[in-house]
């Protein structure tokens, strides 16, 4: 409930800036009467409204939450799961597709609790065959990085 | 008669082997994702929608193929909820508080025959419905102004809201974050540059397949690692695989009446397939007699939400097609697949490219057909599906996803918004805000402006074109009611706070 409403003031802050910046927003010449700024500042303000609702009288929780409890364990987990995916993320290009996601599919493998044998191979099996699928197959464009000598 | 001549063109465009071959290999695609565990009708159309692009298919064969998927995941979903108890979406929830006891009873094979038939019955009564309903709203909504518009949308998010059982608020404010995400990027009528912060990647605003994959792909991931932690086992399926004819005219009643309560529910903007299916389950529940055995294993309380779950889901294709409002979270991705194609859902659709809109009525027929043939002899083998690791599975569905993501623009900025969308849709859904009303929300937000701005330019900024017709006044008093009715229910509930009726 604590965390909810620390969310909730979060969400908050954030609206107070969106507004701030949604002031700025005006049109240079217009041709209607309504302009950019009115629709976000209304939907903030409805926001607002809901969110300091909520603040007040948080709700049910999800009964979701009572089985998996977010343990410390559990929390360094996600993080590492997200910093896993960001890391995906950066080196896309910079390795290309084969590369990188071999190497992100066996992170995620461990995290997932397979055996290494088992991620390297499926890391080795995935990054080709989905390169191939979609490179080759379905014509959608992947970099392929360091390994752009190789392929033509 | 006119619609019936449209309705055979529509089964010519659906039964070209092209389209046949789209369906069959949607129905499939659409059990198996459907049937693994986290993945729901949101990810399978979404993550589709950039395979059917490279594909290079014809606009009515991708819609085709999105809407067998659709049909199949519905299905699917209900394997891993009657067999693991997990529901895989939302729509399922009411399917595992019946089908999970009996598959318990090891009648896992007749909860899901008899789910399987619900479904056929649901899907061919809601697809009547289609095609009887649709043309009539389409004509008549080819009196929406844009302020009448701007009405459907305000209704279309407090139905969702007022809908949502337990939690409006959360529900509102869900739809409102939808809403305003939707303004990011240049604004098309003055050109100025909004929530940008300077980043050229958010310029054009946030793409469409970015949100959805980022919301539900990646957020499901982070909760699928959750339950790695705390593991889940699966239950072995023995003994008869169909249901026999005394079972069957038990209920034959239940499937028929929550086929057409199904197909009602869909039609209505924002409430869909899981208040459909909760509806048809409560209502046979309070219809039963006194020696019912509803919460453990009655087959009726497994009939009623799976039928209404794919009438609803049929049903919601209605509003999504003539109105171009979606009527759930699935039906808004599709959405967002039809203006890919630059196609613009609407009743124009109908007078302009019928061949998609009774192509789609037609193969959904055809989708549900095939669902039925299929699935009751692959029940054994969609059962051992189920048996596919995590480790396995979740690299493979962030790896097409990142995929997906990238196929858009080629840029990595794109992969970074996917993430920090997805962390923000992981907390929201630990809080118990509902995803798939952000979505929607995104979705209506763009058209939702633009409809506001052009009726206030009509008349010059005066406010009360918003309430000048017949059709608005009807709108607003649907919303009214919308907004009175959890009220109602909240002061209900305070009232008469028994221990005994939750």
């Amino acid at each position: 409930m604590l965390y909810q409403r620390l969310f909730l003031v979060v969400l908050l802050v954030v609206y107070a800036v969106l507004a701030v910046a949604t002031m700025g927003y005006e049109a240079a010449f217009s041709y209607e009467p309504v302009g950019p700024r009115a629709f976000p500042l209304l939907l903030l303000i409805l926001l607002a409204a809901g969110t300091v609702y909520l603040i007040i009288r948080p709700g049910h929780m999800a009964e979701e939450n009572a089985d998996t409890p977010l343990t410390k364990h559990v929390l360094g987990k996600l993080v590492l799961c997200v910093l896993s995916l960001s890391l995906f993320a950066f080196f896309f290009e910079k390795l290309g597709f084969v590369v990188s996601s071999f190497l992100f599919a066996i992170a995620m493998c461990r995290l997932y609790n397979g055996g290494w044998v088992t991620s390297v191979i499926t890391g080795a099996v995935m990054s080709v065959a989905f390169y191939v699928l979609f490179d080759r197959l379905l014509d959608v464009p992947l970099p392929l990085g360091v390994l752009s000598g190789l392929g033509s | 008669m006119e619609t019936l001549g449209y309705l055979g063109q529509g089964f010519g465009v659906a039964t070209t082997p092209l389209n046949l071959f789209t369906a069959l290999c949607g129905t499939l695609i659409g059990t198996v994702v459907g049937l693994l565990p986290g993945l729901g009708p949101i990810n399978g159309v979404a993550l589709l929608i950039p395979i059917a692009f490279a594909l290079g298919l014809p606009p009515e064969t991708s819609l085709i193929l999105l809407a067998a998927v659709y049909l199949g995941c519905e299905y699917g979903g209900r394997i891993s909820s009657i067999l693991l108890n997990i529901p895989g979406e939302a729509s399922a929830v009411m399917t595992a508080l019946d089908g999970h006891p009996l598959a318990r009873q090891g009648k896992a094979g007749i909860a899901l025959s008899i789910s399987a038939a619900g479904s056929f019955t649901g899907g061919l009564i809601a697809t009547i419905g289609v095609t009887i309903f649709a043309p009539l709203l389409a004509t008549w909504a080819v009196a929406f102004g844009p302020a009448e518009y701007f009405v459907m949308m305000v209704f279309a998010i407090t139905c969702l809201a007022g809908m949502a059982g337990n939690k409006p608020m959360k529900t509102a404010v869900a739809s409102l974050i939808g809403l305003m995400l939707a303004c990011v990027g240049i604004d098309s009528n003055s050109g100025v540059y909004r929530f940008t912060f300077g980043s050229l990647g958010l310029s054009d605003g946030i793409q469409f397949v970015v949100l959805v994959l980022g919301l539900f792909s990646i957020s499901e991931i982070l909760v699928l690692l959750e339950r790695t932690y705390y593991g889940q086992a699966a239950l072995k399926t023995s003994g008869r695989m169909m249901f026999n004819m005394k079972e069957a005219m038990f209920i034959k009643w239940t499937i028929l009446r929550s086929g057409v309560v199904g197909f009602f529910m869909g039609i209505l903007p924002g409430a869909g397939a899981t208040m459909a299916s909760a509806v048809a389950y409560m209502s046979e529940k309070r219809m039963a007699t006194r020696d019912n055995r509803f919460g453990d294993g009655d087959l009726r309380g497994l009939a009623a939400p799976e039928t209404a779950n794919s009438a609803a889901a049929c049903g919601s294709m209605v509003p999504m097609l003539t109105l171009g409002v979606p009527g759930s979270g699935t039906t808004a991705v599709m959405l967002g697949a039809l203006t890919l194609y630059n196609i613009t859902p609407g009743p124009m659709l109908f007078q302009n490219q019928p061949e998609i809109v009774w192509g789609l009525i037609a193969s959904l027929f055809i989708a549900n057909v095939m669902l039925v043939v299929m699935n009751i002899p692959l029940i054994r083998v969609f059962t051992k599906i189920l048996a596919v690791p995590y480790w396995a599975l979740v690299p493979g569905i962030a790896i097409v996803t990142a995929i997906g993501v990238y196929g858009v623009h080629a840029t990595t900025f794109d992969l970074f918004l996917m993430i920090v969308i997805g962390v923000v849709g992981y907390i929201l859904r630990k809080f118990d805000f509902p995803l798939s009303a952000v979505l929607l929300g995104f979705i209506l937000g763009g058209i939702m402006e633009q409809n506001l701005r052009r009726a206030l330019s009509i008349s010059n900024g005066d406010l009360s074109i918003l309430w000048s017709s017949p059709i608005t006044w009807g709108g607003w008093a649907l919303v009214a009611l919308m907004v009175l009715l959890p009220m109602y229910r909240g002061w209900r509930q305070r009232r008469t706070r028994m221990p005994a009726s939750p």
